[in-house]
């Protein structure tokens, strides 16, 4: 069974990279990066989600989620992949961003950002960045993992000032990179909180993938003590950043809407005209509302069932989020037809495949973690 | 008076949080008498041990942040949509994006306190200051690293030797057994002043602190955001412009929307003007508003020159209803709104050309009000 749900994946992924072939010959450029553009920030927000929820663990010397661990440190070794997919994003510059060309900084909005704004500075900032994530993915998941050999306490002590480290070095490149990737699409515009928007997101992302992952190992039986109060604990973290990334959502908007500033609000006038503006809505309602409501309750929030749910609407959501910030800088009204499905089919394969194969290289727990024991006997 | 003699309760000491969770499912079900915990902080795992229901408090928070949600909304949609529209930064009156910040918090404070004084003062009835426990050699120890496991007695005679052998079986290194609060006395007189002076001594010191804080330090502004501001204040000069001039004259050769030039020189020439407004129901309503706002404080709310500022400025405002006033035209009265006269400054900033056409309509009706006909009385009448 489980080598037969692993040929339907392969089998989904190579389908998948045919259309994006396919996509790449035959579809409107724009289309095609702003795809690829979309998909590869889709997983890398989720493994610096997951990554994050790493550092946070050691940062305040967490116990009840060391037995969990090993999944956000298998999802994030992510990063790797869509770092290098980060730089192959490079080659999008002149099709998608309006600052590449002369036309472009014709407006002194962009004009003034040009020294920012620049293909040798944009992919400067892209490696330094892709190299800090591997880095941070080194040093706090490599070590956890080569603890499962050695059971060196120490690890445990260097993780700990590691830690918050990373997460200076997160809240930097997370802003530059929601920046670059995703604002500079429409350079004239700016939003001092649009980081941390984009890390609201990521770190919800991360979270829903890691109980996904976690919900779907202890089926098949190989995280044995996990129970029912550490999935509280996560259900826990689900319920609370729905409500921090709708508040962060809500505070840009409000502030833009109250200013009315023109070079501002043209970001949401065209994010709110016709069909945009039901994806909004449709955002708030399931990635704020609908979650929220859910999982008020304190027995749901340990039902793996309802948990499940909750787990792979967000991410949905997390990817309709994405869409509705992307998407309308290429004009015209919302689409999805075979490239947009192509796109899904290959990257969401291929991360399964990837992080699968992540988790089957070693143990599904921190072993070598002498804090492991008193995570397993974590009761509420 | 044998009630006093009895046992309250039967305390166990325990050294860790296992041994006490170990001796609960030990004693539990062997005595038909409550259970209850004491421990220097939260222990997990103790709720389930002892077997308490759930708590009611996670429904109260709903219930309560709803609650307040709604209050919220109500609050806002009555100050903003009905009491008192302000338009602001030029939206809508009901704007919901404006409401959302303090529908957040209002249902966050709401909720906060239903929880925090739920928890506290409805479900554990604190303060409980008689509390016989506090009365224990114990409670010392059981607020510093020792746990306690108490039989308690809920009116009922408790057996002490029984309950001790029991509570030493499951492993309790010492036994107390605790005696009920004594019976509560009328509260003294001497007490009763203390307190009632006590809070006319902090109110004192309140007001004072306050009265003197402010003569002392007046010029101490706890935030100055809003107030130093790069902005323009009328009559001031400002280097962005070439004349050095922050007012700007109107665009040469242009008037505003809704404001033609008004071109008569004196009353003489006004006479000839013609209210342009037919005298409608809907245009006397707009002149009462606009005469009861600008007018009315000088004139009076009937026209007959005793408005509510006359007393403070001991000035004597014209009385529209009565003598030569009645015999101006309606373009004698327009000249003076737009103009002034003695000591009335002009209203052609406040009034717009209709609403000031408006209120020489209303003065009309304030005069004929005076000497009204049976016939405007009748249905239909204009």
């Amino acid at each position: 069974m489980r080598g037969n749900s692993r040929q339907v994946t392969m089998l989904a992924g190579a389908l998948g990279l045919a259309g994006v072939a396919a996509a790449f010959f035959f579809s409107a450029r724009e289309r095609f990066w702003i795809n690829w553009v979309l998909w590869f920030l889709f997983l890398l927000t989720t493994g610096l989600g997951s990554l994050f929820l790493v550092a946070l663990e050691h940062v305040v010397g967490a116990r009840w989620s060391v037995p969990l661990r090993r999944v956000p440190e298998t999802l994030a070794s992510l990063v790797l992949p869509m770092g290098a997919a980060a730089l192959v994003a490079l080659l999008s510059l002149g099709t998608l961003y309006p600052w590449t060309s002369a036309e472009g900084l014709r407006d002194p909005l962009v004009a003034g950002k040009a020294a920012w704004l620049n293909e040798p500075f944009f992919a400067l900032r892209v490696a330094a960045c892709v190299l800090l994530w591997a880095a941070s993915y080194r040093v706090l998941a490599g070590g956890s993992r080569r603890q499962d050999r050695t059971g060196d306490p120490r690890f445990n002590r260097r993780a700990r000032r590691f830690a918050p480290l990373f997460m200076v070095i997160l809240g930097l490149t997370i802003t530059v990179t929601a920046f670059d990737w995703i604002s500079s699409l429409e350079p004239a515009w700016y939003s001092d909180i649009f980081g941390v928007y984009v890390f609201a997101g990521a770190f919800l992302a991360g979270l829903a993938a890691t109980t996904l992952f976690a919900l779907h190992l202890r089926g098949a039986g190989r995280l044995d003590g996990v129970g029912p109060d550490h999935l509280h604990n996560l259900g826990g973290f689900l319920f609370a950043f729905t409500v921090f990334w709708s508040y962060i959502g809500f505070a840009q908007y409000m502030l833009m809407w109250y200013a009315n500033i023109p070079e501002e609000v043209f970001w949401y006038e065209a994010r709110l005209e016709g069909a945009w503006g039901g994806i909004l809505l449709a955002l708030a309602v399931f990635h704020f509302l609908v979650p929220f409501l859910v999982l008020i309750p304190r027995a749901v929030k340990s039902d793996p069932r309802v948990l499940l749910r909750v787990s792979l609407l967000m991410l949905a959501m997390h990817w309709l989020d994405l869409y509705w910030m992307l998407f309308p800088s290429i004009g015209g009204a919302p689409v999805f037809g075979w490239p947009e499905l192509s796109f899904a089919l290959l990257f969401l394969s291929g991360g399964i495949l990837w992080v699968r194969r992540i988790m089957d290289g070693g143990a599904t727990m921190p072993v070598g973690d002498p804090f492991l024991r008193e995570g397993l006997e974590f009761r509420l | 008076m044998k009630r006093t003699q009895e046992a309250f309760s039967v305390l166990g000491i325990f050294d860790t949080p296992d041994a006490l969770i170990r001796a609960i499912g030990e004693v539990k079900g062997k005595t038909g008498h409550r259970l209850e915990a004491y421990t220097p902080y939260p222990v997990h795992g103790l709720d389930r041990a002892l077997g308490y229901r759930k708590s009611p408090i996670g429904g109260m928070v709903f219930v309560m942040g709803f609650i307040g949600a709604v209050s919220a909304l109500v609050l806002e949609l009555w100050t903003s949509g009905w009491d008192y529209p302000l338009v602001t930064a030029g939206k809508p009156v009901l704007s919901w994006e404006a409401f959302v910040p303090i529908l957040f918090e209002i249902t966050v404070l709401f909720a906060a306190l239903a929880a925090g004084l739920g928890m506290l003062l409805l479900l554990n009835r604190l303060p409980a200051l008689r509390h016989p426990m506090l009365r224990t050699r114990s409670m010392a120890l059981l607020t510093r690293d020792r746990f306690g496991l108490a039989v308690e007695s809920a009116g009922e005679p408790l057996d002490t030797e029984a309950l001790a052998a029991l509570l030493g079986k499951a492993g309790a290194l010492e036994i107390e057994v605790v005696e009920p609060s004594p019976a509560r006395g009328p509260a003294s007189p001497t007490a009763l002043a203390t307190g009632l002076a006590m809070i006319l001594l902090a109110c004192l010191a309140a007001a004072g602190t306050t009265y003197w804080g402010i003569k002392l330090f007046p010029r101490v502004i706890p935030m100055v955001h809003m107030l130093d501001q790069p902005r323009l204040d009328p009559q001031s000069g400002s280097p962005f412009f070439a004349d050095g001039s922050g007012m700007r004259p109107p665009v040469e050769g242009t008037v505003s929307q809704g404001a033609p030039p008004y071109l008569p020189r004196s009353r003489q020439e006004a006479e000839g003007l013609v209210n342009p407004l037919p005298g409608t129901a809907a245009v006397f309503r707009r002149g009462r508003a606009a005469y009861d706002t600008h007018c009315a404080v000088c004139h009076g709310l009937l026209g007959n020159g005793e408005g509510s500022l006359t007393a403070a400025y001991g000035a004597r405002p014209t009385r529209l209803t009565a003598g030569a006033a009645r015999e101006l035209s309606d373009g004698a009265i327009y000249h003076v709104i737009v103009t002034g006269k003695n000591a009335m400054p002009p209203y052609a900033s406040d009034l717009t050309e209709d609403e000031r056409w408006a209120a020489v309509h209303y003065v009309r009706v304030l005069e004929r009000a005076l000497d009204a006909l049976d016939t405007d009385f009748q249905e239909g009448a204009r």
